[in-house]
């Protein structure tokens, strides 16, 4: 027995290791925290990789901050995030008077809503060339759970896959495994937004009928039990209706640079799945805005 | 066990050297280091090269967004198959070996969406999609493979305990 065993060693060391494979592929169902081994090696591994992938970092900065745009940055940053911060306020504003036509009766707001969030820098990218996902300098032990959604100041990132004390990692909203549920800010009109691996997105399960658009704008809907709603997911890029089908193939531009992430927010709620009729009722629950009560 | 520690060492450092390739380079033209040593690790037998691999591969899975497993699966099957290979045909060379790696990351990438097509429909690539990725991977790989083998062979015939060269000598042995 010892003898067959010895003799088929290999191939069956082979066969086992395939076979948990295989389980631990097949049984992944959502984001998970990572397994004892997996963080075990990322909190092994990662300050090694921090310190390879620093001097690109590092000569990334130089280029960005001393060649490629001397004395411009520090201005054009602060011009960039108060360009954001009006984009921001423009959206709510628009998302607000979608509302009120539809609703007759949304006429101001109220103070923001405070959202505990934490801020991570992106430290390394995904090792393959197949999957989307970021390493970022912050865990556990700021508050980060498995699940939670990442955004930045252009809108949807993607969602936190796995943790260490010090250390996530961020599944992009451009992976193959990633689905956001969002709607045309314009018409209400719902899909899914699919990744596709690449720069561009797919927004699925939108009816022929529905009104979509080129340059529409996509937000979170809420009903992922990930994101909150109203977030700038992208904006349609293209629209393909067949004569035959029940969907049309709408194809989103995300709101981020994925290529040139850096600073990223997780947002520290955990959330639970709505009920569809908080997606139909009027719009006070906005991400970031609350309708005043009463008739306005 | 001390020449699998050597190995396992290289393997962390061709880990380290993707990753920072993964910083600097856009994924068309990223060669796949973890996938070239993988299949170097199949050119000698042996149970520990292949938890060796398998090893690898899951350290990519950790620092990808991949599923847990599905690249320890991938690097220990192309160990495996090397292994099988490397029995019928001569993969020692630079030349062929580089064609080999070329050849085996483009199985490789299809192999890849056949698991997540069987395994993860919801997240499966196009064919087209995923073919239309894979020529600058499979050629930068092929050409990181020549010079690697020379190195590695070297610090194979380093590893063994009796200096055995891990080239004809042992072909000849097996035959």
């Amino acid at each position: 027995m010892s003898d067959l065993l010895s003799r088929f060693r290999y191939p069956l060391t082979y066969l086992l290791l395939f076979a948990l494979c295989v389980i631990s592929v097949a049984s992944r169902q959502g984001p998970v925290d990572l397994g004892v081994g997996s963080r075990l090696l990322l909190r092994l591994t990662l300050p090694l990789g921090e310190m390879v992938t620093l001097p690109v970092r590092q000569a990334r900065g130089v280029w960005r901050d001393y060649v490629a745009l001397l004395g411009v940055r520090g201005e054009n940053s602060g011009l960039r995030r108060e360009l954001s911060r009006l984009e921001e306020e423009n959206l709510r504003y628009r998302e607000a008077m979608v509302g009120a036509e539809r609703f007759k009766r949304l006429a101001a707001f109220q103070a923001r809503r405070e959202v505990p969030m934490v801020a991570g820098n992106v430290i390394a990218q995904d090792l393959s060339r197949w999957f989307q996902s970021v390493i970022i300098d912050q865990g556990k032990d700021a508050g980060i759970r498995a699940g939670m959604p990442v955004i930045s100041g252009a809108g949807v990132v993607g969602v936190i896959a796995g943790t260490t004390a010090t250390a996530s990692k961020v599944l992009l909203m451009i992976d193959l495994q990633s689905r956001v549920d969002a709607y045309v800010q314009r018409s209400r009109a719902r899909g899914t937004v699919r990744g596709r691996s690449e720069e561009a997105c797919e927004l699925d399960y939108v009816l022929r009928e529905e009104d979509v658009r080129e340059g529409d704008q996509l937000l979170t809907s809420g009903l992922g039990a990930v994101y909150p709603k109203g977030l700038l997911v992208g904006t349609v890029s293209h629209i393909e209706r067949k004569p035959y089908g029940l969907f049309q193939t709408v194809q989103v531009d995300p709101a981020v640079d994925f290529r040139n992430l850096e600073e990223v927010f997780v947002i520290l709620e955990e959330r639970e799945l709505p009920a569809d009729a908080d997606f139909s009722g009027p719009d006070e629950e906005l991400w970031g805005l609350a309708a005043e009560s009463g008739d306005g | 066990m001390k020449a699998v520690a050597k190995l396992a060492g290289v393997g962390l450092a061709l880990v380290l050297v993707q990753l920072l390739i993964a910083a600097a380079l856009p994924p068309q033209i990223r060669p796949d280091l973890v996938l070239m040593f993988a299949l170097a690790l199949g050119l000698r037998g042996g149970t520990r090269r292949l938890l060796l691999a398998f090893a690898l591969g899951f350290l990519v899975d950790v620092f990808s967004g991949s599923p847990p497993g599905l690249f320890a699966l991938l690097c220990g099957t192309a160990c495996a198959v090397t292994r099988g290979v490397d029995r019928a045909l001569y993969l020692r060379a630079p030349v062929p070996w580089a064609a080999y790696v070329a050849g085996y990351t483009l199985v490789d990438g299809l192999l890849l969406g056949l698991i997540l097509r069987v395994l993860l429909p919801e997240s499966a690539l196009g064919w087209w999609a995923l073919l239309s990725r894979l020529p600058g991977e499979v050629l930068l790989t092929a050409l990181a493979a020549g010079p690697f083998l020379i190195l590695f062979l070297r610090l194979d015939v380093d590893a063994e305990p009796d200096g055995r060269r891990a080239g004809l000598g042992l072909i000849g042995t097996r035959l």
